[in-house]
């Protein structure tokens, strides 16, 4: 219906193009550097073996995956390779989920608000201002959260040892505690409904926590102790939410409650009404209809692996762990498939979900609990030098050069891999300093708009003050032009807010620009409502608006010229009017023509359509006056 | 000062505030209750009805609808004022003498004030006015003197006055006074006045007002005279001595040879009570209990008043002096009555976009139109 709101569509396909676009051309870039450091440590290598390998002191164990860098020696703990490896792929599965086409445009509205509504006001309040942030500029914030993820789990692969695979774990900690925070609203843990079946404390929780063991010296994977801890902390978890699976009241021992689901089989059949492959929907149907059918028998079993698992873990012994851990990973992959619908499937999905993480988190700490001997100190290739000569002889360019030389391809995969982070963190964190939004966002809701240069039509109307206006009055201006009704309850009032802030961005060139609406309202249409309107929206006190009116005649014609629609609709509705505003260049002519639908009217769509108009018209003052 | 001293003291302050503490009583307190928006009035024109139609009003598809019946006639027509959305509700007030319909728009979503319709030729032409403020959401927030001067009650507790309709229409309003105002002076410090929920004109073309008492046993109406405001009853029988009364409604039914003097509804603890006043004294009707809460009220000719109770339930009362009178359970969906010929009702059901209206005949209620109202869903989202 013309003049109603649209929405945000997240398949939109400028949105899709335009992330599309971002994704590739951040590729690009980080194909270079990867590539580029490559080249130069290729060199690197064949200039040192060409000089002979004489370049003084070794300074070897500077760059990651090199022994004698005081994080332990010989082969990495098993345990620590598995959360390193698993959580590294983890990474690069969101990070390819994250480049799906609605991501951009869908991740504020399908996944950040969604998970924030059933929880606290404080939490709503927190997440919000993630979602308006990302809201702002969903491609730079799509595509860096795609190169950031993907990065932190190249890096996490690439670097097995040293300082740098512990960086890498501790940026596994802050990137997984902000999706943590801001997508997954504290993984529901303040939301009701909180269950271990599906999904709390929240997956990228578990990230965190696998990157901050993994931060952890090496010496201390080769101890049982960490693995006792680990699963010690782990069965803790299982009994609390063993406890919480079996309190009464939160719908789970009830497969149905009043003829409709129960807590559980709601939330399966849910699931399996999502778009999915119809195997996985049927699956999940049947196990719905189970579920519903032996709601208390399903939520007894749920309970007792719980607290039968949280038991054995926190025994610590290794012959009941050993078989707890398979166990844990049997039912884990079952609640995956029949609970967590593999995490990913149904709607815009962001991660695997809790359980691939679970198992890896319980499984690193059984092998944590039995480590294999330590194995013999690798021999030292060249003598180190005297430690407090060490930092300045490798800050040396000499040093510095035979050190990039002389470290291994994983090391080099490193520092490429860090980069790749950096070639989605740097626009995000330009884009998030900027308080105004992505003009995409209103190029997606009104279309592109039409280059013109065609002479507008004049006009003879009356401003809110009663005073006469055309067209040809403002000339020397330029005019940015639309049309509203002064009693609208939707679209109008966002765009006049529009109009003011674009007015706000154009500076002291606002002098030299007209906002001007026209009244779009055959019956509500004097002069008391576009003062009322004016009033409403603040606009009394903005020195070049303009909110013109007069006869239906008048309007008719103003109308009919800049092909607006306008008519009453039936039933309560209210004045129908299709969109649009135009840029009027100083000469009188018509530059831009683009809807003005300001789609929900969120605070970012709003700042979008005033950016995109105050660029217009920074456009049209450009061009030259033609007499 | 010896430590025993000390503790003395601080003994003295504990039981000192334990004391207090024990002895402070908790402020009065009361839920306000305000009739709904569905209701019916009759002038001189014909019959008009209020009734909300078609979805859900989270998603902003519910709309109001204006029908009349006019004077003489059996059927009823749609006439919703155009041009603005109603998803805030609509508000309906008899015109100069009965013969016009003043209708104002509540403000909803990005609309912050009150358009008003005004029309004398049942509904068939209205013309568009402005109220620069937003009407409160209750039936009885405009009302329009036999002098031609208008009332309105604000969402914040304040009135407006307009001395003509014309005036009106062009937004030129003044106040007369606000909630703060009237509760501070003596008529509304004594009854305790904490919220305003009808506008009226009185007997003489005086403005009334009527609310919300904190003071127990006490109707909170009030008429201003010479910019002062009085409290003016009704005193209410003995037994409501002890409950909070609420006056949910008030009119002053302006038909020509029946004008029936002003008439208030009134929520006293949980029964309903009518009230006339006829210049010179109050005449309370016996009490109706509440039990499922009210859907609808309105008031007739002659001083006659309904109201839709939960369940279906329907009362009706002629007149001072008469008897409440139940009428058989009013259709499904049901959502106003409007007085009909002799005595007789309608009842508006609703039913999405589909108004069903049943005729009162003898003891049951008989189908005798339906309306299908074409809203236009999703052009307020």
């Amino acid at each position: 219906v013309p003049g109603m709101n649209s929405g945000l569509n997240p398949a939109d396909p400028t949105l899709v193009a335009a992330f599309r676009s971002a994704l590739l051309h951040q590729g690009a870039i980080a194909l270079i550097i990867v590539a580029f450091l490559w080249l130069l440590w290729a060199t690197a290598r064949t200039w040192r073996s060409g000089a002979g390998n004489g370049s003084g002191p070794a300074v070897r164990g500077w760059w990651p995956g090199r022994p004698g860098n005081g994080s332990g020696n010989g082969s990495e703990p098993a345990g620590r390779r598995l959360l390193r490896t698993g959580f590294g792929l983890i990474w690069i599965l969101d990070g390819l989920l994250q480049a799906q086409p609605k991501m951009a445009g869908g991740l504020a509205s399908q996944v950040i608000e969604p998970s924030a509504v059933t929880s606290p006001a404080w939490v709503q309040h927190l997440v919000n201002w993630g979602g308006t942030v990302w809201s702002y500029h969903p491609i730079t914030a799509g595509a860096a959260s795609v190169w950031i993820q993907v990065g932190i789990g190249g890096w996490l692969i690439i670097a097995a040892h040293g300082p740098w695979s512990r960086l890498a774990g501790l940026a596994s900690v802050a990137w997984g505690l902000v999706v943590w925070v801001f997508g997954e609203s504290f993984g529901g843990i303040f939301a009701p409904g909180l269950s271990w079946l599906t999904g709390a404390p929240g997956a990228v929780l578990l990230y965190a926590v696998a990157g901050a063991l993994i931060a952890l010296p090496e010496s201390a994977w080769r101890s049982p102790r960490l693995g006792r801890l680990l699963l010690g902390g782990i069965g803790l978890f299982f009994i609390g939410m063993a406890v919480l699976q079996a309190w009464p009241g939160r719908g789970y021992w009830q497969g149905t409650i009043g003829g409709k689901p129960g807590t559980l089989a709601g939330m399966v059949q849910n699931m399996s009404s999502t778009p999915q492959p119809h195997v996985v929907s049927s699956l999940l149907a049947d196990f719905g209809s189970f579920a519903a059918s032996n709601g208390f028998a399903v939520n007894l079993v749920v309970v007792i692996v719980l607290a039968g698992m949280g038991a054995i873990f926190l025994s610590g012994r290794p012959a009941l762990v050993r078989y707890a851990v398979w166990f844990g990973i049997v039912f884990g992959l079952a609640d995956w498939v029949l609970v967590q619908d593999l995490g990913f499937l149904g709607g815009l999905g962001t991660d695997p979900n809790s359980m691939i993480p679970m198992m890896l988190l319980f499984s690193a700490g059984y092998l944590a609990l039995t480590p294999a001997p330590l194995e013999a100190p690798a021999a030292q290739a060249e003598p180190s030098a005297p430690a407090e000569a060490d930092w300045r002889q490798r800050l040396r360019p000499k040093a510095l050069g035979g050190t990039f030389a002389t470290a291994s391809a994983r090391s080099v995969g490193a520092v490429a891999a860090l980069a790749v982070i950096l070639v989605g963190a740097a626009p995000m964190a330009a884009a998030a300093a900027n308080r105004t939004a992505d003009p995409i966002l209103a190029l997606a809701i009104a279309g592109n708009s039409a280059a013109l240069d065609v002479p507008a039509p004049g006009f003879q109307l009356t401003d809110q003050e009663g005073q006469p206006v055309s067209l040809a009055s403002l000339r020397g201006k330029v005019v940015l032009m639309t049309f509203l009704d002064p009693v609208c309850t939707t679209d109008c009032p966002i765009i006049g807010a529009e109009f003011k802030e674009a007015g706000v961005l154009l500076g002291s060139a606002d002098k030299d620009v007209e906002l001007v609406a026209v009244v779009a309202n055959p019956t509500y249409r004097a002069v008391e409502f576009t003062q009322a309107f004016d009033r409403e929206e603040g606009l009394s006190t903005v020195p070049n608006w303009l909110y013109l009116t007069g006869s239906l005649g008048q309007l008719s014609q103003v109308w009919r010229q800049y092909g607006i629609t306008v008519e009453n609709l039936p039933a309560g509705s209210m004045s129908a009017h299709n969109d649009l505003a135009v840029v009027i260049d100083r000469s009188g002519h018509i530059r831009e023509e683009v809807g003005a639908d300001p789609g929900p009217g969120t605070a970012s769509t709003q700042s979008s359509f005033s950016v995109l108009l105050s660029q217009y018209a920074r456009q049209a003052l450009a061009s030259p006056v033609s007499s | 000062m010896t430590r025993r001293a000390v503790l003395a003291g601080l003994l003295a302050v504990l039981v000192a505030g334990c004391g207090s503490q024990a002895a402070s009583v908790a402020p009065p307190s009361i839920v306000v209750r305000t009739a709904p928006l569905a209701t019916s009035l009759v002038t001189t024109q014909g019959a008009w009805a209020i009734a909300v139609m078609g979805g859900s009003a989270s998603s902003d598809n519910n709309f109001w609808q204006l029908f009349v019946r006019p004077a003489g006639a059996s059927r009823w027509s749609l006439v919703t004022p155009p041009a603005v959305a109603d998803n805030g509700g609509l508000v309906a007030a008899d015109g100069t003498g009965g013969t016009s319909l003043l209708v104002g728009f509540r403000p909803t979503q990005g609309l912050a004030f009150s358009p008003l319709a005004m029309s004398s030729d049942t509904g068939k032409n209205w013309t568009p006015g402005l109220l620069d403020a937003a009407l409160a959401d209750v039936p009885d927030a405009l009302a329009v003197g036999a002098s031609g001067r208008v009332l309105a009650l604000l969402h914040d507790g304040s009135i407006e006055m307009a001395p003509t309709p014309a005036t009106a229409a062009a937004g030129q309003w003044s106040r007369l006074t606000t909630l703060g105002a009237l509760a501070a002076s003596a008529p509304g410090r004594s009854c305790g006045l904490v919220a305003l929920n009808a506008v009226s004109f009185g007997h003489n073309d005086i403005p009334m007002a009527a609310g919300s008492c904190l003071r127990r046993g006490v109707a909170g109406v009030f008429a201003e005279s010479g910019g002062t405001w009085q409290a003016a009853g009704p005193a209410l029988p003995a037994g409501f001595g002890g409950d909070q009364v609420q006056v949910l409604g008030l009119a002053t039914p302006v038909l020509a040879n029946t004008r029936g003097g002003d008439v208030a509804l009134l929520l006293a603890g949980r029964d309903l009570l009518a009230a006339w006043w006829d210049g010179t004294r109050w005449t309370v009707s016996a009490p109706v209990p509440v039990a499922g809460g009210i859907t609808g009220s309105g008031f007739g000719s002659g001083g006659s008043l309904w109201v839709l109770l939960g369940g279906g339930q329907a009362e009706t009362i002629a007149g001072a002096g008469a008897p409440w009178r139940a009428l058989p359970p009013a259709p499904a969906g049901t959502v106003t009555l409007a007085p009909g010929a002799g005595g007789g009702y309608d009842a508006l059901a609703v039913s999405g976009s589909v108004l069903t209206v049943w005729r009162l005949a003898s003891a049951d209620w008989a189908k005798v139109q339906v309306i299908h109202v074409p809203i236009v869903y999703g052009s307020s989202s």
